[in-house]
């Protein structure tokens, strides 16, 4: 039995060789897909984690110019209530501000005054309302121009905009690559079995089982599979420790993730492997395929 | 024409048999044959005559679309898809232009040939010089095909076509490439073949080496069989 799988891998890795562009173009392209397929699928469950996680992405901290009493207080929170994309409005009284800093800093607030004005924590409903919200928030009197208006811009642009892209253009791109790869990898099968004629020649000559005759292709299919599939995996382990650390950049606090190395070969690879045989299948089983 | 009749059970027969290719070609039409164990036949004819039809019927390359064709008693007509490798291991082919790998030695075309039917490293390594001394063409085991004459390709592709040790050995044009004294030297060894008993079926338009060879000759003519002498008819015709 090992002797026989010798002789079948063996076959299989003399053709990878001899097919050596088509062999590099078909790993290359399943590798490129799977990357961007399985990858950017991982990354936007990993940029939705994040998201989640910023605490207070969807709140902005509105300050109110000093000396407004509590009745003008009262009317602005109502008026804020009423802008489009404003979830809710909780008024934060300055002493109570003041009163949690002192609690969780005690040492550098000791003796200090408190500076802070009363502010608004407004929560808005959808990351995009960050925008149109804020700019209502600066036109209003008793609202102070600086600080003003504080939340997330940055990060909720980012993460609003890559999301997007990662759902459609990623998709697409990696829909259309995924289609290349398998058409190449069915090239690449079709490829050997012209080169190889001669040789399938004498082994239906000489009463080769179909197995003996065919395994070899679908070996060659799922190696180019499973290799496509490893370099995704290791394209995406960089990808991932590049895109930490811009989160990194952009928010020390963020929560870094390790990355799944075992799971991703193993899913990855094994997605890369199935696709390769099944394509090899269809390169063998198509209509001028050997008797 | 003259008609054989075997006194055992035919090793091979043909019975009414008709083959058409795609397009409405006829490859054989209405063909009747009996084959005994141990026989060397000849076909012969011009080109497109059937000679190649008839030995691809007997590998299954082909399927004829009417009559009856056995094997040992075996219905080839009943064979599933499956089944045709383990028919072909029963049986030698030597195709007409030798079919061998350009890269790889004598040595390694027969053993190449070997391990794709199962044959495991230690078994290859043990028949292989053998076989090749078996047709006189052991001395040149590591050279490379283009290194050998026709004769010797030849050979080799004999060599290749014994691996299994069958009992039945099928050619197809075996001295078509070759001059008169290399045919006549491929004749002589499978005449050795055919004396230890292996049956042989060759398709040749080589007419000179046929009846020199003085065996069974079936002349067949736009797909019909014209013509079927024995051996003894061939002798007393010489």
């Amino acid at each position: 039995m090992l002797d026989r799988l010798s002789f079948v891998f063996g076959e299989a890795i003399i053709a990878l060789r001899r097919n050596g562009f088509m062999t590099f173009a078909a790993i290359s392209t399943v590798a490129v897909s799977l990357f961007l397929l399985g990858g950017l699928g991982y990354s936007y469950m990993r940029a939705v984690d994040y998201a989640r996680s910023i605490p207070g992405k969807f709140d902005m901290r509105v300050y109110l110019k000093p000396g407004i009493d509590a009745a003008t207080i009262s009317k602005t929170a109502a008026q804020i209530r009423t802008f489009p994309g404003v979830a809710a409005v909780f008024w934060i009284p300055k002493e109570k501000a003041w009163a949690k800093e002192v609690k969780d800093d005690p040492a550098n607030t000791a003796g200090i005054e408190n500076p802070y004005p009363d502010a608004f924590k407004v929560t808005i409903k959808r990351l995009k309302d960050g925008d149109p919200v804020a700019d209502m928030l600066r036109s209003v009197p008793t609202i102070d121009p600086d600080p003003g208006v504080v939340y997330l811009k940055d990060e909720q642009h980012l993460i609003d905009e890559g999301l997007q892209v990662m759902r459609w253009l990623g998709l697409f791109i990696a829909g259309l690559l995924f289609v290349t790869a398998g058409i190449l990898i069915f090239n690449a099968i079709k490829l050997t079995i012209t080169h190889r004629q001669r040789e399938i020649r004498i082994m239906q000559l000489v009463g080769a089982t179909t197995f003996t005759i065919r395994f070899p292709f679908l070996i060659e299919g799922t190696i180019q599979g499973i290799i496509g599939g490893w370099i995704s995996a290791f394209m995406l382990y960089g990808g991932q420790h590049v895109f930490q650390k811009f989160l990194l950049d952009l928010d020390s606090h963020a929560q870094l993730v390790a990355f799944p190395t075992f799971e991703a070969l193993l899913v990855l690879g094994g997605a890369g492997g199935l696709y390769g045989l099944l394509c090899s299948w269809l390169a063998i089983t198509s209509p001028n395929r050997s008797k | 024409m003259t008609t054989l009749t075997g006194a055992s059970t035919p090793y091979i027969v043909l019975k009414n048999v008709e083959v058409e290719y795609p397009g409405h070609v006829t490859g054989l039409r209405d063909v009747s044959l009996e084959i005994q164990k141990g026989d060397f036949v000849f076909f012969v004819g011009k080109t497109g005559a059937g000679k190649s039809t008839l030995i691809k019927l007997l590998t299954r390359e082909v399927s004829h679309t009417k009559g009856l064709v056995s094997l040992q008693g075996r219905d080839l007509g009943t064979l599933r898809e499956r089944e045709v490798p383990a028919l072909r291991r029963e049986m030698g082919i030597i195709p007409q232009d030798f079919a061998l790998l350009p890269r790889k030695r004598v040595w390694e075309n027969v053993a190449y040939a070997m391990r794709a039917v199962g044959h495991t490293r230690s078994e290859v390594r043990k028949k292989v010089p053998a076989i090749l001394d078996s047709v006189n063409i052991g001395q040149r085991a590591d050279a490379y095909p283009h290194q050998l004459s026709g004769g010797e390709q030849q050979r080799v592709a004999i060599a290749r076509a014994l691996i299994n040790n069958p009992p039945l050995l099928i050619a197809d044009e075996p001295t078509g490439n070759l001059d008169p004294e290399r045919s006549w030297e491929i004749m002589e060894l499978l005449k050795t073949l055919n004396l230890k008993g292996t049956t042989i079926l060759v398709a040749s338009h080589d007419m000179m080496v046929i009846h020199r060879m003085a065996r069974r000759i079936v002349t067949l003519e736009a797909g019909c069989i014209v013509s079927d002498t024995s051996s003894e008819g061939v002798k007393s015709d010489a």
